[in-house]
């Protein structure tokens, strides 16, 4: 729904003091620009399904001389990076690399699987990667209970985030996972498995897992407002039939070739040997674009749609609501607000 | 250069200014032919929150694809002008 019969300027939409307040709010956070490392090329799992044991990316040779790392961290804030993902294979294995990177840089994000702790003193948001309950996380991932494992190493831990990925095969076990974190006082957010280029197996979405994945985030963000950081636009955004370059235009420069702004000029993806590669440039690479559901592509793509989000108070809000939900699941300290919009918007075209 | 493209970069300036909140600048003394990007420092999220104040002011929109070209303030001026005159 939204109020499409009626031109609003923006000076209007922005009159609404609930809007007004969360505009001001999330603005503030304009600055953030960000680059991802690649770490290590080791892992102390397999996933199936994993994005950086696809490509070329896990070929780089790793470099682990602290002085190289600690010059390019230097050199990235020079250019203006403010914010690090660091990232593939496992950063927890590197924690001397992920420190220096902090010490530059300080607001970030790693990924994790979680089953080794990453020391207190990195004061980045850490991303623990879910894919399902420790019956399926043992089928997918080959590692017994994994779920039981992170929590405890992340228990009373406000870097934490539970990113629950959600594929064909673990949709009802949301439901469990969910419980469990909320019992636990633990956060969630929500990802889409997002097919690897080339990969043709039984985790790739279908228009029926959409739908019904689309349900159950409804039916566990209804239910567990505390524990779920994700909104209703969040849930419109990655769970239509059409990804996400389609729907939003993705601005990473692998899709966007475009170098005078934004972040097709500023956004690098690092391989464990500190070179990158424009052509392959992606918050997640070597993700087959068409299929692209990922909650970090969405991050960006979706928040860098302002202008074409303002167009009147209800889509402006669900806008709002997502890049609400987008800083609290990667900066420390930011809070999640109360969501402005409960109903399923379409996304605005281009023009 | 006409009165109406002066009136209009100076208007420019003056939203650039106060939405990006620049210190030490004013209308009179911000440079139209600086580089926003390079010169200035305005982001793709500046620019897009420029973009909507100009379009509440001139009644004008702004294509996304739109926004790389907008390197100063002079080029947004002209392109301004540009869009009332098609419209008209």
């Amino acid at each position: 729904m939204s109020a499409q019969h009626q031109q609003y300027k923006f000076s209007e939409i922005i009159a609404d003091p609930r809007i007004r307040e969360r505009w001001e709010k999330v603005r503030r956070y304009f600055f953030l620009r960000e680059s991802t490392y690649d770490m290590s090329n080791r892992c102390n799992i397999r996933c199936e399904g994993c994005y950086y044991f696809a490509g070329e990316k896990q070929f780089a040779i790793e470099n682990s001389d602290e002085n190289s790392w600690r010059r390019l961290f230097q050199s990235e804030k020079e250019r203006g990076i403010t914010f690090a993902v660091l990232a593939g294979a496992e950063p927890s294995l590197v924690p001397h690399l992920c420190k220096i990177c902090y010490q530059t840089i300080p607001l970030g994000a790693i990924a994790s699987n979680g089953l080794k702790p990453i020391s207190r003193e990195i004061d980045y948001r850490i991303h623990i990667s879910v894919w399902g309950n420790d019956r399926t996380s043992e089928t997918i991932r080959k590692a017994p209970n994994m779920l039981a494992r992170q929590i405890a190493n992340y228990k009373d831990d406000p870097r934490a985030v539970f990113v629950y990925t959600f594929t064909p095969e673990n949709i009802d076990e949301a439901r469990q996972v969910t419980k469990l974190l909320t019992d636990n006082g633990r956060q969630i957010t929500f990802n889409m498995f997002s097919a690897p280029v080339g990969y043709q197996g039984h985790l790739r979405h279908t228009s029926e897992t959409l739908k019904k994945t689309r349900e159950v985030m409804s039916e566990l963000l209804r239910d567990y407002p505390q524990t779920v950081l994700f909104s209703t636009y969040n849930i419109v955004a990655h769970t239509e039939k059409s990804a996400l370059h389609e729907l939003f235009s993705c601005s990473y420069p692998r899709m966007n070739s475009s170098m005078d702004v934004g972040l097709g000029r500023t956004f690098r993806q690092y391989r464990t040997d500190l070179q990158w590669d424009r052509e392959a440039a992606c918050c997640v690479p070597d993700t087959d674009c068409d299929d692209c559901r990922h909650y970090a592509a969405g991050s960006a793509l979706v928040t860098a749609r302002m202008y074409r989000h303002a167009i009147d108070p209800v889509t402006f809000s669900a806008w709002l609501d997502y890049v609400d939900t987008y800083l609290a699941v990667w900066v420390r300290g930011y809070d999640k607000g109360v969501n402005l919009c409960n109903t399923f918007i379409t996304p605005p075209p281009k023009n | 250069m006409s009165n109406h493209t002066n009136q209009t970069i100076a208007r420019i300036s003056e939203i650039i200014i106060d939405e990006l909140k620049l210190e030490d600048v004013t209308p009179e003394t911000f440079d139209a032919d600086l580089d926003l990007v390079d010169e200035v420092g305005v982001d793709s999220m500046d620019l897009a929150t420029v973009a909507l104040v100009l379009r509440d002011e001139y009644g004008i929109r702004i294509d996304e694809d739109d926004y790389p070209k907008l390197t100063t303030v002079r080029i947004i001026a002209e392109y301004i002008i540009d869009k009332q005159n098609s419209n008209e």
